[in-house]
């Protein structure tokens, strides 16, 4: 088959710019370190590398989401457990005033000595994150959700669970009327802290009872405080539950998270040692094109003919 | 028989070896241009004289010079060359729109699930201004992802429109040239010898025209090419060369498609019928491949936009009071067009007589795709046909139906039977797509609604999701949901709240995993999800949200971020639908560069296959130059001894 010389020239020239452009190409891909620059290179791997990295940035979401619940939460059991040695001292303090030796006046003392821990579990109540929200605020509370109203402490906070946007229930803030305002009592109804707490300091401060009308009320008082502490330590308990929910969320959101990281990688990174081969071996092909164009280009019957 | 003879038989051959020697200079000279066919002298022996001693040779006669040419072969790599240029062109077209199609941190999809994420920590602080403006940001980052990726496409169609311009002005240009020749060759056709020279020309005419338009050509008697493009079109007969037009697209103007003028009109030829060359190419990737990325990415922007707008009106924004300024809508996207054929019957004010117009009902329902729509080819009035571009599929319609999520509403008078639309419910929805929120108070974090779960004293009930699935039609009652057994019997009751008084109940039955109520039974607008069991005396109250508190209501925030996992493209999540959209695009120009790399190589064989006829070789050049050398020499020789001969008879007669 005769070969026109032109072509032959052309077709070298073609030939050298390919395997130019695939060093380069190899180059490129080198030096970012991506095996799927473009979605063509691998489209099936394009994808994969996209959902992989949909997983990565939705684990960071639920990282902080959870993040949010834990501090709640351990703010919260904080405050519960603050709220069970005032009720402790209380509850002290109340066992004192039954002594049949006491004074009216001495009950009264025992009396103010309760409403300063009155004071501090409302405080405790309404205890906020430091960031506006309230711990025991429910499912949404603007301002402090316990307000000290005549007749008592009122809630004025949405009841329920709010929650945080993750895939198992965590909550972010917790419904304050089931923890301080109505406490399980199996003999009569809810029983409310500050409630037991108001009706006991006005017992103490009334005058001139009998030992046995002081017996009856300190008794009844302590039943319900016993109660109400109850109900705050189950609650602390349920706090102390979801920690570890988000624990062992966060576990498993790492491990999500590392897995699609490393699904990511697999699908659209380079393999190093597989690169630096092909580019060597192209580079290899790229010189051996220049070699052979020098050398059989330079071939001319007419350098024969010179004489 | 004198000296004459021998003398006349010398000077024959020199003729002969010097034109074999211009002829093999000819060639060198040639050899490095394009289109070029070697060129080579026939020789025949002269016819010898009769004596009596027998029949003496003449010499030689010189008897034309002839193109080295194989038309097939040439008509070959001709079409191969045409077929490969269609294919470079749509590769090359398609590399550029792969590059909208961006994965990874600087795709849409990238965006889109990052604005759903934003929505998980608006969740967990429901009243500060920094989740909220984040939420913003994000939102209005992915607006602008959007617009941005239709101005790379809005970019590629007015390259391609372009192109294909300045492409038909030299189309025009060849066959002119074409033309031309003919006129040039068929003038020297008496003269009996190929003009190779000028046929080298056409030829080389036809193979640029061929690049840009594949052409068929027939030969005529007189020596004339005539050339056709696009099934059967004159492109030039003769001496007489036709005109192209690149015209706005007859059922998309802000396409181009490619127009023959014939006696001062335009008449557009059917695109699949040209088969080759840039300008099928070009024509190829506008009316496909562009047209079906833009539908790709305007259905994920109406869909995304649409689920989340739904979403957000279901809320309550931060404005005070209460409930009392509705939810703006988040995002804006470019409206559904109908588009008329550019031929539908018009008044005499030049307006197109009949209309369709579109409304997106269901965003979720959308296609990636537009439509023909057209009278029903039977003639039944009222009846039309719909054909799905992306798949074909071919429905019949009539005014008012809904199909793929969005309806069709055909105006009065009814479109003529020639009438034809283009739709295009979401192709522009990306282009006009903006964010309409401005105030970090305009995001709907809060439900109207919310749940309370007060379970009885052994029971376990918790409750999972409020989801509002529609606006409450009853905002200010309270429902409250009394379980009555273990085994998920409940009864509900609906309570206004002022009076205390029982308005409406009923009751129902709770299957494990599923929702209260079950559909399709609406309480309040609301669908709750269950944690644990409930117990028999197990209560749930669903009431209208504190109108004190709800700046701490995350309802709806929980309920935006959950459209990460719903099926809200098409059946998929907006993270599947995005990678879909980048395979799809990248299986597609992977497989244009397949097509690329064979039709390439064809072309290269076949134009190696017509070289090996018509190509100038130097090193045979350089064989024959010698060979031809010595032959004038010889000839040289042959005249000298004629010469010396005659002198010695001269000097013979002469003594």
């Amino acid at each position: 088959m005769r070969i026109a010389t032109a072509l032959g020239y052309q077709a070298a020239i073609t030939n050298l710019q390919t395997r130019q452009e695939q060093l380069s190409e190899a180059q490129e891909r080198l030096s970012s370190g991506k095996r799927v620059a473009r979605a063509s290179d691998d489209p099936s791997a394009a994808a994969r590398a996209e959902r992989a990295l949909a997983t990565v940035t939705r684990s960071e979401a639920g990282q902080r989401a959870l993040e949010a619940s834990r501090t709640a939460m351990q703010l919260t059991d904080t405050a519960l457990g603050d709220a069970g040695e005032l009720l402790q001292q209380a509850r002290e303090h109340v066992v004192a005033a039954g002594n049949a030796s006491y004074s009216d006046a001495e009950r009264r003392t025992l009396a103010a000595a309760l409403r300063g821990l009155r004071t501090q579990l409302l405080a405790v109540a309404n205890r906020s994150d430091g960031a506006g929200n309230h711990l025991f605020g429910g499912q949404g509370s603007t301002s402090a959700p316990f307000v000290d109203a005549p007749g008592g402490v009122q809630y004025v906070g949405t009841t329920g669970t709010m929650r945080a946007a993750t895939d198992i229930e965590l909550p972010v803030s917790i419904d304050g009327q089931v923890v301080w305002l109505q406490a399980p009592n199996p003999s009569g109804p809810p029983i409310s802290v500050f409630d037991v707490l108001d009706r006991t300091i006005a017992d103490l401060e009334t005058a001139g009872r009998t030992s046995a009308q002081i017996d009856t009320g300190v008794r009844a008082s302590l039943g319900e405080l016993d109660a109400a502490a109850g109900n705050l330590l189950a609650w602390r308990a349920r706090t102390g539950e979801s920690l570890h929910r988000a624990d062992s969320l966060e576990d498993r959101l790492a491990d999500v998270k590392l897995e699609a990281q490393h699904e990511r990688s697999r699908a659209e990174d380079l393999d190093m040692v597989q690169a630096i081969s092909e580019f060597q071996s192209r580079q290899t092909g790229y010189d051996a094109a220049l070699k052979t164009y020098s050398m059989v280009q330079r071939m001319s019957l007419f350098d024969y003919l010179r004489s | 028989m004198g000296s004459s003879a021998l003398m006349s038989i010398g000077m024959k051959t020199m003729v002969a070896s010097y034109s074999l020697l211009q002829t093999t200079g000819h060639n060198i000279a040639n050899a490095n241009v394009e289109g070029y066919s070697r060129q080579r002298v026939e020789l025949a022996t002269a016819q010898g004289q009769f004596t009596g001693a027998g029949f003496f040779g003449k010499g030689v006669d010189v008897t034309t010079v002839a193109r080295l040419h194989d038309a097939l072969i040439a008509r070959e790599a001709v079409a191969a060359n045409s077929t490969a240029r269609m294919d470079e062109t749509r590769l090359n077209q398609l590399k550029l729109l792969e590059t909208v199609f961006r994965h990874g941190e600087q795709g849409i999809g990238h965006a889109a699930g990052q604005m759903l994420n934003a929505m998980v920590d608006l969740a967990s602080r429901p009243a500060d201004a920094a989740s909220r403006q984040v939420v913003l940001a994000r939102a209005a980052e992915l607006a602008n992802r959007f617009v941005h990726a239709a101005k790379e496409f809005d970019t590629l169609q007015r390259g391609v429109s372009h192109e294909l311009q300045s492409s038909v002005a030299e189309i025009n240009q060849l066959a002119a040239n074409i033309a031309d020749t003919n006129a040039r060759i068929t003038a020297v056709a008496g003269l009996g010898q190929p003009p190779n020279d000028l046929l080298d020309e056409r030829d080389r005419l036809i193979g640029r025209l061929s690049a840009l338009i594949q052409v068929t050509t027939i030969a005529a008697e007189d020596g004339s090419m005539s050339v056709f493009a696009a099934g059967g079109q004159y492109l030039v007969l003769a001496t007489r060369a036709e005109e192209l037009r690149a015209v706005p697209d007859q059922t998309d103007p802000a396409r181009t498609g490619i127009a023959i003028v014939e006696g001062g009109t335009e008449r557009q030829l059917d695109d699949r019928l040209i088969t080759g060359g840039s300008v099928a190419g070009l024509l190829r990737f506008q009316n496909h491949d562009l047209r079906e990325a833009g539908a790709l990415i305007g259905r994920l922007a109406a869909a995304v936009a649409g689920a989340v707008n739904r979403q957000q009106q279901l809320g309550v924004n931060l404005y005070q009071p209460f409930n009392t300024v509705p939810a703006e809508p988040f995002f804006r996207v470019g409206d559904p067009r109908a588009v008329p054929a550019q031929s539908n019957q018009r008044d005499p004010n030049g307006l197109f007589v009949s209309s369709v117009a579109l409304t997106i009902n269901d965003p979720a329902a959308l296609q990636a795709s537009e439509y023909r729509f057209r009278r029903d080819p039977g003639g039944v009035p009222g009846l039309f046909e719909l054909t799905r571009l992306s798949d074909g599929l071919v429905r019949t319609v009539v005014s008012g139906d809904q199909v793929d999520g969005f309806t069709i509403d055909v105006g009065v008078p009814e479109p003529a039977l020639t009438d034809s639309f283009r739709l295009q419910p979401v192709s522009g929805a990306a282009a006009g797509m903006r964010l309409l929120l401005d105030d970090v108070r305009d995001i709907a974090a809060a439900s109207a609604l919310v749940a309370t779960a007060v379970p009885a004293a052994t029971g376990t009930v918790g409750v999972d999701a409020l989801r509002m699935l529609s606006p409450p039609p009853f905002p200010a009652d309270r429902i409250r949901i009394t379980f009555t057994t273990d085994t998920g019997d409940y009864t509900w009751e609906r309570i206004d709240a002022g009076t205390n008084n029982v308005l409406d109940s009923g009751n129902g039955v709770w299957q494990a995993g599923g929702p209260i109520p079950a559909p399709p039974v609406d309480l309040n607008g609301f669908e709750l999800t269950l944690l644990g069991v409930p117990r028999t005396g197990d209560l749930i109250r669903i009431d209208p949200a504190d109108a004190n508190n709800f700046s701490q209501n995350n309802g709806n925030a929980l309920a935006l971020a959950e459209l990460r996992d719903a099926a809200i493209v098409g059946g998929t999540t907006v993270t599947e639908a995005y990678a879909g959209a980048i395979a799809n695009v990248g299986v597609r120009v992977q497989g244009a560069k397949s097509t690329a790399q064979i039709s390439g190589a064809m072309a290269e064989q076949a134009e190696r296959a017509r070289s090996a006829v018509s190509g100038v070789n130097l090193d045979e050049e350089a064989a024959r130059l010698i060979q031809y050398q010595q032959s004038y020499q010889a000839a040289a020789k042959v005249l000298q001894v004629a010469q010396t001969v005659f002198d010695l008879l001269l000097e013979t007669a002469g003594r």
